[in-house]
């Protein structure tokens, strides 16, 4: 029982940016996590040093000890008494397991996909900001492993033997992702956590996938949009952002959401019941583009008609 | 199939009822079946029995080759060739026969959430065990696979067989893991499962749903299935709950064969 120790964590992780503490989903999970249970951890980002190749992130340091993987990170600080979930029921707890496993098979495919196989995302956001933030020369290293590793990850959980081909499995993994989402939207409710007033470790599982995806500029993101569309877990991640980590760069949502009218939400509540059907027919909506917030019905131009008043 | 073919062909399920002759296909009981492949089959067998739908059971050497997605069991109906429990019970939906009808989007959520958890855990702890822990490996999963063929496609299949679930699990984080670990997981896998039933008949109260089909498939396999240690059947007795569960199951479902 060293209490001295507990003061003495340093988390590597990847730096920030979209107005999150960091944009690597499992550093986030730490990140939210730490904030959440109260524990002081000295931040120590590996950008710009020969860590990103080196060290596998996140990491935790504790004295002599390293600790890897969220799940694991996330028990060493349950021993050292930083325990978000002390108020959880048993089931609640059985619960979490269960959502975090729905958040790894269902969800993070379609992550990978969207941030490194995405050949749009990949070059015009993904590989020029891990890039840029890995020093010379493992700028051309670090991002192209990451994509193999992301591809080949997809392929060997979500890819059917012996056809490996990315093309066949994209179209399920991004509607399993949506309905994921849709899951976790009905879920939540109307609350501002999902057990309670409090934040727990499902939370911080959840702002961890979720809020990169909503705050990256994405040049292609079709499932970015169906995010957007669910009021609930957007204002889920804004609420995060705000109260544990006084972000001063908490984007307003985007212009386009006031153009969508009262129609377009029901239209959604619609697609979501109906998931199953429409989502199958989402191949063929990936293709063109979607959501365009052009309703502005173009107002009739006042009609200067020539009347013969009566003299 | 791409997902534009899987509704098309979902609509025209709709159209024609169960057939008398539906049958499911899994690999040879006695000598060629191994523990993950028996689950799936059985859990499908078990939704397939809660529904009330009938089938008949049909043992071939190469049902592996002949499913569409490469997964164990697969079930032909009809002119639809379907496999693994999630597409199989899309279809049974579109068919008109489903089990989670009555559930709200909540229950929906949590469904979904456990199915996951199941697959996520037990599932990965059971192909681990059999292909990544050498001694299970070499006695058990790698003479039963090969079984029906002779040597030397026998040995090609089984090492392919082996050298892809290993890097599948090298890729998904748990080829770092030790037997002792994966015994651990399994526990909490099923103290989860335990503390979600608690008290109750099925998970979702009183009516079974595909998740209770799911779970006995798994734990029934894993319960009367002979390893090399008999660890993993240990962790799951020391949950009671999920015994009864079991047992329960098992007298509803397959003891009264009333065909």
């Amino acid at each position: 029982m060293n209490q001295i120790m507990a003061a003495a964590m340093e988390l590597r992780c990847w730096g920030g940016d979209w107005g999150l503490p960091s944009v690597h989903t499992e550093s986030l999970i730490i990140l939210a996590y730490a904030k959440f249970s109260g524990a002081n951890i000295t931040v120590s980002p590996v950008d710009w040093t020969w860590k990103t190749i080196t060290a596998s992130v996140p990491e935790l340091l504790c004295g002599d000890s390293a600790v890897q993987q969220p799940t694991q990170i996330l028990n060493f600080m349950r021993k050292q008494r930083f325990n978000a979930d002390y108020e959880l029921t048993a089931r609640q707890g059985a619960d979490t397991m269960a959502y975090i496993a729905l958040l790894e098979e269902k969800l993070r495919p379609a992550l990978l996909h969207t941030f490194w196989v995405d050949a749009e995302n990949y070059i015009n956001l993904t590989r020029p900001w891990f890039a840029s933030r890995s020093p010379f020369p493992l700028n051309f290293i670090v991002p192209s492993r990451h994509a193999n590793i992301a591809l080949s990850r997809i392929l060997l959980t979500k890819g059917e033997a012996p056809l490996h081909r990315i093309s066949e499995v994209e179209g399920r993994i991004y509607s399993d992702a949506k309905e994921c989402l849709n899951l976790l939207s009905y879920r939540l409710g109307t609350a501002d956590y999902f057990f309670g007033n409090l934040p727990t470790s499902l939370d911080a599982f959840v702002f961890g996938f979720v809020a990169p995806l909503y705050k990256a500029s994405l040049p292609s993101g079709s499932l970015q949009s169906h995010l957007r569309l669910l009021d609930n877990l957007t204002r889920f991640c804004d609420n995060i952002l705000q109260v544990y980590f006084n972000s001063d760069h908490l984007c307003p949502p985007p212009p386009v959401q006031d153009t969508m009218d009262a129609n377009l939400q029901k239209l959604t509540q619609l697609v979501n019941k109906e998931s199953n059907l429409i989502e199958k027919m989402d191949d063929n909506l990936r293709s063109s583009p979607q959501h365009k917030p052009h309703r502005l019905e173009p107002k009739p131009s006042p009609s200067s008609a020539k009347r013969s008043t009566p003299a | 199939m791409s997902l534009a073919a899987d509704a098309f062909v979902s609509q025209i399920a709709a159209a024609e009822p169960w057939p008398e002759n539906a049958t499911l296909y899994q690999p040879l009981k006695e000598d060629q079946i191994l523990l993950s492949d028996c689950a799936s089959s059985l859990a499908v067998q078990a939704y397939l029995r809660m529904c009330g739908l009938p089938v008949q059971v049909v043992c071939r050497a190469n049902a592996e080759y002949m499913s569409p997605s490469g997964k164990i069991p697969f079930i032909h109906v009809g002119n639809q060739v379907v496999s693994e429990l999630g597409p199989i019970v899309q279809f049974t939906k579109a068919k008109g026969h489903s089990l989670s009808d009555g559930l709200d989007d909540v229950q929906r959520a949590e469904l979904k959430a456990y199915m996951e958890l199941v697959n996520n855990m037990l599932l990965t702890a059971e192909l681990y065990v059999q292909w990544c822990d050498d001694a299970t490996a070499a006695e058990i999963s790698r003479p039963r696979y090969s079984s029906p063929y002779s040597w030397p496609l026998s040995n090609i299949l089984s090492y392919q067989r082996q050298w892809e679930v290993r890097r599948k699990m090298n890729a998904i984080g748990w080829g770092a893991k030790n037997l002792e670990q994966v015994y651990e997981d399994v526990s909490q896998c099923c103290q989860a499962l335990s503390q979600r039933l608690g008290t109750q008949p099925f998970f979702f109260n009183k009516q079974p749903t595909e998740l209770d089909a799911l779970v006995f498939g798994h734990l029934f396999t894993i319960l009367t299935t002979r390893l090399t240690s008999t660890e993993l059947a240990e962790r799951i007795k020391s949950y009671s709950n999920l015994l009864s569960f079991c047992r329960r199951i098992e007298q509803t479902y397959f003891e009264d064969k009333s065909s």
